[in-house]
């Protein structure tokens, strides 16, 4: 076995000790990890978006209107001292107004109007039946909108509505349950093959 | 001496308050109507902003991120908060940029063996021991407590069952009701949920631009 | 230190962490592989990259960090081994820092496999920050948003990129995501672009495309350890999804074991409470 797997399968039981309780292994993985993944981050933020769109094209290309966003990037770091504090606030509204600008047109597209339209279906079958499965997802949308609608006190025909908007909510939500803990099983078993297979050799 | 404190104030304001939101319309905006617009130049104007500006400037507020955690991280040394564990994080992240530095970032250099022996396995398995606290969640907290709560169990069972090897021996219908519980009920309250974040994030973008919301400026300093 | 000498050595939660760990471990030796069958959502994905003709490009999208990597590699190798097997370009891309290395590693080794060239049948471009900027940019212009590969190469050194520019150049893209990122896919690339895009995911984030799929705007899904499994059997090729499914299956039925205790205690308890009023 070479050192890297003994490594890393070292560090995989520090952090599995969590489940005993905290502990001095569980905390220094812990705190190398963080401090690794930071360093990590950095580097390829550095690389891949300051040096390249930044630094080679402007020094080396002198595509100069790249000054500008270079200002404003710098601009953020007036966040650590008071007095320059203001400035950071330049670039910070360059990326919100950018953001919303995009997000408007977006929003209503995909999240709004696409969605829309895809709830209100055809409610009878080619062969003239209702479609239960349009009409459920039909009402699903409407009761489940009409819960998240504050505005009026839910009594009435909107606590009717709302009522019945919980009940689809626990749909999803149990549903979203189930793939979730499919989902940590699956990590878990992967880190689990790693240790039988490349740490222990004891399976294939 | 009282005018010139005024007008200070009033300078402090326009640099605080009314040129962020100028630009933000601004920026807004042209992002706005690029999005109607085919011609070469509008298709130009939207590249700049999003590689040039957008790109460099997250860049850099990333790179104030990790600023911050190093001061601290310094300052809690000193303090001698958790010391020997502080001392740990900071290595480990002076090592990556040094070890970037000396041998670079590609296929088997020291960079991407920490990166794949230390980092990959750590972080996998911290996200791993969600499977046992899931699995204490659901003896604990998953109880059957009121007719909503019930629907929520039977939801789930239902998936763990139907996405489970045993639906070799379950009946056909029973993987065909799991799968028309996620593809229409589960689907339509997660639908309600997109179409109101729809909403919601668009007022609060218009609010923005419009200038209406101005919680992202902080407070009135 | 007094308050770790009151813990007592051993809790319920130690019995149920150590009874799930014992099931997975013993499962996991036994190395006994169920028959699955193959939902018609993995089926959608396997059609969709079967019916390309070959020489077609596809960009594959690593949006996940590396902290779900045991599950999102069963699932990215089913995916790139099926596209090398039918002779499709591929165009590697990170929207997440973490997922840059991962990826990288992922294709070269999955091309190793086919003999496919760098610059010829693949090309790694990495990562950009600022996700939606990112795809955006990318539909104006690739080799603007992306002016080196990975390895530092010009964007235009590499045969395979010659006359690839934007979405309108490749058949779709393959998002491979632990999160949200391939909604940014759905709703700044397809909505603007119009380019066709793939899921493949981990299972938490299933039910949160589920709409997308109703509503066709993202073409298709297949995700899980579970979805790997089931694309492993399309495409006659075993992998850790098919070694995981025993342990994968015990897990469930463990869980909804810990449900049914948890409700029949927590009955017993309530009809103890009341008959005591």
């Amino acid at each position: 076995m070479d050192w890297s797997t003994i490594i890393a399968g070292l560090l995989t039981l520090a952090i599995l000790s969590f489940l005993y309780r905290d502990n001095p292994a569980y905390k220094m993985a812990e705190s190398l990890l963080i401090g690794v993944s930071i360093g990590y981050f950095l580097v390829i933020i550095w690389t891949k978006t300051i040096m390249d769109l930044l630094v080679d094209p402007l020094f080396y290309d002198a595509k100069w209107p790249l000054v500008i966003p270079m200002a404003l990037g710098i601009m953020m770091f007036g966040r650590f001292h008071k007095k320059t504090s203001s400035l950071s606030r330049i670039p910070i509204a360059v990326l919100i107004g950018s953001g919303a600008g995009v997000a408007i047109p977006a929003m209503l597209e995909a999240r709004i109007l696409k969605q829309v339209s895809a709830t209100v279906g055809p409610l009878l079958t080619d062969t003239g039946m209702p479609d239960i499965s349009v009409i459920v997802v039909l009402i699903g949308v409407l009761t489940t909108l009409s819960y998240f609608y504050f505005s009026h006190e839910h009594k009435g025909a909107l606590g009717v509505s709302a009522k019945v908007g919980t009940y689809f909510l626990m749909a999803f939500f149990g549903t979203t349950f189930g793939y979730t803990v499919m989902s940590r099983m699956s990590t878990f078993i992967g880190r689990m093959e790693f240790l039988l297979s490349d740490f222990l050799k004891l399976t294939q | 001496m009282g005018d010139y404190r005024s007008k200070f104030a009033m300078v402090e304001t326009m640099m605080n308050r009314r040129i962020p939101q100028m630009i933000c319309f601004a920026f807004g905006a042209a992002l706005f109507t690029v999005f109607f617009l085919s011609h070469p130049l509008a298709k130009d104007l939207n590249l700049t902003i999003t590689v040039d500006y957008w790109q460099i400037i997250f860049a850099f507020t990333l790179i104030v991120g990790v600023v911050s955690f190093v001061r601290i991280t310094i300052k809690n040394i000193k303090k001698g908060e958790d010391r020997p564990y502080r001392i740990v994080s900071l290595i480990g992240l002076i090592a990556m940029p040094v070890l970037a530095l000396i041998w670079g970032i590609r296929g088997d250099s020291p960079f991407m063996w920490v990166f794949e022996y230390v980092q990959v396995p750590m972080q996998s398995t911290v996200f791993a021991l969600l499977a046992f606290f899931v699995a204490s969640a659901s003896f604990r907290g998953f109880r059957a407590r009121s007719a909503p709560a019930a629907v929520l169990l039977i939801a789930a069972l239902l998936t763990l069952l139907s996405r489970s090897s045993l639906e070799g021996i379950l009946p056909v219908y029973f993987s065909d009701f799991a799968d028309w519980i996620r593809s229409n009920p589960s689907m339509a309250a997660r639908r309600a949920i997109l179409i109101g974040i729809g909403l919601g994030s668009l007022t609060t973008s218009l609010r923005v631009l419009l200038g209406i919301e101005r919680t992202w400026l902080g407070g009135e300093k | 230190m007094s308050a770790t000498r009151s813990q007592p050595v051993f809790e319920t939660r130690h019995l149920i962490f150590l009874s799930l760990f014992l099931i997975i471990l013993v499962t996991m030796l036994i190395g006994y592989n169920p028959e699955i069958k193959v939902t018609s959502e993995t089926q959608k994905v396997y059609d969709y990259i079967d019916s390309l003709p070959s020489g077609s490009v596809l960009i594959v999208s690593f949006d996940h960090e590396a902290s779900s990597l045991p599950e999102i590699k069963p699932i990215a190798l089913t995916v790139l081994r099926h596209a090398f097997s039918k002779d499709i370009k591929l165009i590697g891309t990170a929207l997440l820092a973490e997922g840059t290395g991962v990826g990288y590693r992922l294709i070269t080794e999955t091309a190793k496999e086919y003999n496919k060239e760098y610059g010829q049948d693949f090309v790694y471009l990495g990562f950009k920050p600022q996700y939606i900027a990112a795809i955006l940019s990318m539909g104006e212009s690739i080799p603007d948003t992306y002016p080196e590969d990975y390895l530092d190469k010009p964007y235009f050194s590499n045969e395979m990129l010659k006359d690839i520019i934007n979405y309108d150049d490749v058949a779709g893209v393959i998002s491979i995501a632990d999160g949200s990122l391939t909604t940014h896919w759905i709703e700044y690339g397809a909505s603007r672009y119009n380019v066709n895009i793939t899921a493949a995911v981990t299972a938490a984030m299933m039910t949160t495309y589920d709409p997308y799929i109703a509503s066709n705007q993202l073409y298709a899904m297949f995700g899980g350890l579970r979805g790997a499994a089931e694309y492993e059997k399309l495409i006659d090729r075993g992998g850790a999804g098919k070694r995981g499914m025993l342990a994968q299956s015990v897990s469930h039925i463990y869980v909804i074991i810990l449900i049914i205790i948890g409700n029949i205690m927590y009955f017993v308890q309530r009809k103890r409470r009341r008959g005591s009023k």
